[in-house]
């Protein structure tokens, strides 16, 4: 085989099979991963939940992790913020002629791992390759399907005057990675994006606390717009300590740098939790038990006053609006 | 531990100065943007007594960008194919026609930079490009400016040039002077230029502090500020001596007056300062976009409905613009005001009027 | 027009020194300031050292708020 992906591996022809043979297949093993056109699957008990999303990154490859490590966490994430346990995915590759096939191999790779950590099976796939300069290396689409669990209903819409709201992490380190792998402005740090795949600590929560309201992952647009999302559908005010919000103190120094705010930076393994009060220690809790989540923690509640608004404790103890995110994320220097 | 208890104190006690004030009714003009930004960010308006109230001064260096020089720059880039090296905020800066953002998507090469001396590095490495750096700023940023001409000197780079809209604080000083009581003297500025204007400017009787940025040091110099204007003489007080000085930085001021010479400038909204700018002087004239590239005839034209000139002079608030959040919002401003995050139209629209109204304590 | 940031000089060589701002490293100008140390504190803006900073906040607010 050559060691770049060519035109000729996505006509459908031996190498297509090859391709498919040497790397999918390798990686991608399971009973239902299949050559037919469509796998058959068992359908689960419970009701379903279906999501799809779309990856385009550069670089590709970053401090802890890859593109194909995303497109398994952006989607198995998606379904866990339904209470949905992921069961299968597909994933389709748009690939750029020229592409080196190890790197095709450890984004692959990282995909096998990452469905593993929760059992999420890739039952079927699809190749494409564009000619030079048609695709910016790689991107790749995930679909996934997963299970609700009983009992669980979350939705953006179920915010209540009194929830705690919970961050399952510090928030802005995958934006702050990416930024810095651009190496645009030459700064360094040691940050590592926060990019996981989050269904463990989701379901450890849910089976002892199914009456939580709200689950989103704050992933574009960071934490300070999933609180504006939630903040309208629910039709409530946000009340933020801005001295609780956790922030890793490379990604503050970058900010600083580049006079940006942690809290619109984009996160890959963060969740948004809005849970009633009186359960929010006890979530705080199992999460401090769980990998990805360990730092997770209270950044504020909702109020019934202020609807459709974030507001915000600053520093020096005023109230404050949180402005809402918007526009291109540009270095502010000057 | 020890820390956290003297923080609060110190902020406690500021913010009671402030909030309790009731001396005679007094009129703050913070001048710098970044003193807006984060006047805005921290809520500091609304905790201020009424009797003391906030105004928003042509401190922010891309709101007062004559739209002539958004203009030079895409004929820089499209008819000049040069490469233009900016910081970010200029980028949405509204021209006659349109933004550098647009021109990008048109065909213009525009790269962000976090230094003038990234753009040194830029032109060493792309030596078939003729670059270009907008300078812009005040006393603060105009030296590292020079040092990319300095740099590219000693690198025997010729493709490098500053087109400049260099600015002096003092003519604005002296501009807005009657519409305050008090300055709020950005310390950055400062730290280059010394204390020596803020003395000359209390000969004539103008008050001010000078601040740092933090949220307490803000409030600190405003407490500082409105004790003393309480007292009833004019008067000057340093409030962030841990990094300006009185003679300030003798090594850029030196710096910039070798390669610079003073010059009128026009700003956005407020019209033609006398010597006001600072440009290239003539022996630096290779570095110089304008000498090098003809850009004669470039005139820029302001959208006649925007209104950011009696905002820049605090003599309407944003909301009273016809424009505001209507024809003008950050997505797309028709103002400077409203491009910059330092902007006052953008602040006001991002955190609305309570940020300025005062709220009770939780 | 100040955007500027506290850090700290880890080392210096040839007018340029590497800063370092709660772990963000960046190398800047250090051409406008004579007698550096690695150690000493800096503020930096638009890429370039342009203070020394000879205390720091907590103290000075301290001071000039005990004053009053």
């Amino acid at each position: 085989m050559t060691d770049v992906v060519t035109l000729a591996h996505g006509a459908g022809g031996k190498q297509t099979s090859e391709l498919i043979e040497k790397v999918f297949k390798k990686h991608f093993q399971n009973d239902f991963f299949t050559a037919d056109d469509a796998s058959v699957l068992p359908r689960p008990a419970g009701k379903i939940a279906m999501t799809t999303d779309g990856f385009i990154v550069s670089p590709q490859f970053f401090p802890g992790g890859n593109i194909g490590k995303l497109s398994i966490c952006g989607t198995v994430n998606d379904l866990s913020c339904m209470g949905a346990k992921p069961l299968y995915m597909t994933c389709a590759f748009q690939i750029e002629e020229g592409f080196p096939i190890d790197q095709l191999e450890e984004i692959v790779s990282s995909m096998e791992k990452t469905a593993a950590e929760v059992g999420v099976k890739l039952v079927a796939g699809d190749t494409k390759v564009a000619g030079r300069g048609q695709v910016d290396h790689i991107f790749i689409t995930t679909t996934g399907v997963g299970e609700i669990l009983e009992g669980v209903d979350t939705s953006g819409a179920y915010a209540r005057p009194g929830d705690a709201i919970i961050v399952t992490g510090d928030v802005g380190r995958h934006g702050a990675t990416i930024l810095l792998s651009r190496d645009e402005y030459g700064i360094e740090a040691d940050v590592t994006t926060d990019c996981a795949p989050l269904w463990n600590p989701v379901e450890a929560v849910l089976r002892a606390v199914p009456e939580v309201h709200v689950i989103r992952d704050a992933t574009r647009g960071g934490v300070g717009t999933v609180l504006y999302e939630i903040a309208h559908e629910s039709n409530v005010g946000i009340q933020l300590n801005s001295e609780d919000i956790p922030v890793d103190p490379g990604v503050r120094g970058v900010c600083g740098m580049l006079g940006l705010e942690p809290l619109y930076l984009a996160c890959e393994g963060r969740l948004v939790m809005f849970v009633p009060e009186e359960k929010a220690d006890q979530v705080i809790e199992i999460l401090k038990g769980q990998k990805y989540t360990e730092g997770a923690a209270i950044i504020g509640h909702v109020t019934e006053d202020m609807a459709g608004h974030v507001v915000m404790t600053t520093e020096i103890g005023a109230q404050t609006l949180l402005p809402e995110p918007g526009n291109e994320l540009l270095p502010r220097i000057c | 531990m020890a820390d956290t208890v003297t923080k609060e104190d110190t902020l406690a006690k500021a913010r009671r100065i402030l909030k309790d004030y009731d001396g005679p009714k007094v009129r703050i003009m913070e001048v710098c943007g970044t003193h807006t930004h984060e006047i805005f960010r921290q809520g500091v308006r609304r905790i201020l007594s009424p009797k003391i109230e906030m105004i928003s001064g042509p401190g922010c260096p891309v709101c007062v960008t004559d739209v002539t020089f958004i203009d030079e720059a895409i004929s820089l880039a499209l008819d000049h194919g040069c490469t233009i090296t900016t910081f970010g905020d200029l980028v949405r800066v509204p021209g006659t026609k349109k933004s550098l953002q647009i021109a990008r998507g048109e065909g213009a090469k525009v790269k962000v930079v976090y230094t003038p001396l990234d753009a040194v590095e830029y032109a060493k490495e792309h030596s078939e490009e003729q670059v270009v750096f907008l300078a812009v700023g005040f006393e603060t940023t105009t030296p590292s400016e020079c040092l990319a001409v300095e740099n590219a000197i000693k690198d025997g780079l010729i493709n490098l040039s500053l087109l400049t809209a260099n600015k002096t604080m003092p003519a604005a000083y002296e501009a807005m002077k009657d519409a305050t009581d008090l300055y709020l003297y950005p310390g950055h500025v400062h730290a280059i230029t010394g204390n020596k204007i803020c003395e000359d400017l209390l000969a004539e009787g103008v008050s001010g502090v000078v601040g740092g940025f933090t949220g307490k040091e803000i409030l600190t110099a405003l407490a500082v500020g409105v004790t003393e204007f309480q007292k009833g003489k004019p008067f000057f007080k340093n409030c962030y001596p841990r990094v300006v000085t009185g003679e300030g930085s003798p090594q850029a001021m030196a710096l910039v007056n070798k390669m610079m010479e003073p010059c009128d400038q026009i700003w956005r909204g407020i019209g033609l300062l006398k010597n006001s700018g600072m440009k290239l002087r003539e022996e630096y004239g290779a570095y110089d976009a304008r000498r090098k590239f003809d850009l004669s005839g470039i005139v820029g034209k302001q959208n006649p409905a925007c209104r950011c000139g009696q905002v820049l002079q605090g003599e309407l608030k944003p909301n009273q613009c016809p424009c505001f959040g209507t024809a003008c919002t950050p997505e797309h401003p028709v103002g400077a005001c409203m491009v910059s995050s330092e902007g006052a139209c953008s602040a006001w629209y991002l955190y609305g009027d309570l940020a300025t109204k005062p709220l009770e304590d939780k | 027009m100040c955007v500027g940031l506290s850090a700290k000089v880890v080392s210096l060589k040839d007018g340029m020194a590497i800063v370092d701002a709660s772990g963000a490293k960046r190398s800047v100008s250090a051409q406008l300031l004579s007698d550096l140390n690695p150690g000493d504190y800096v503020m930096v803006h638009a890429g370039t050292a342009i203070a020394k900073i000879t205390d720091n906040d907590t103290d000075e607010t301290d001071n000039l708020l005990e004053e009053l």
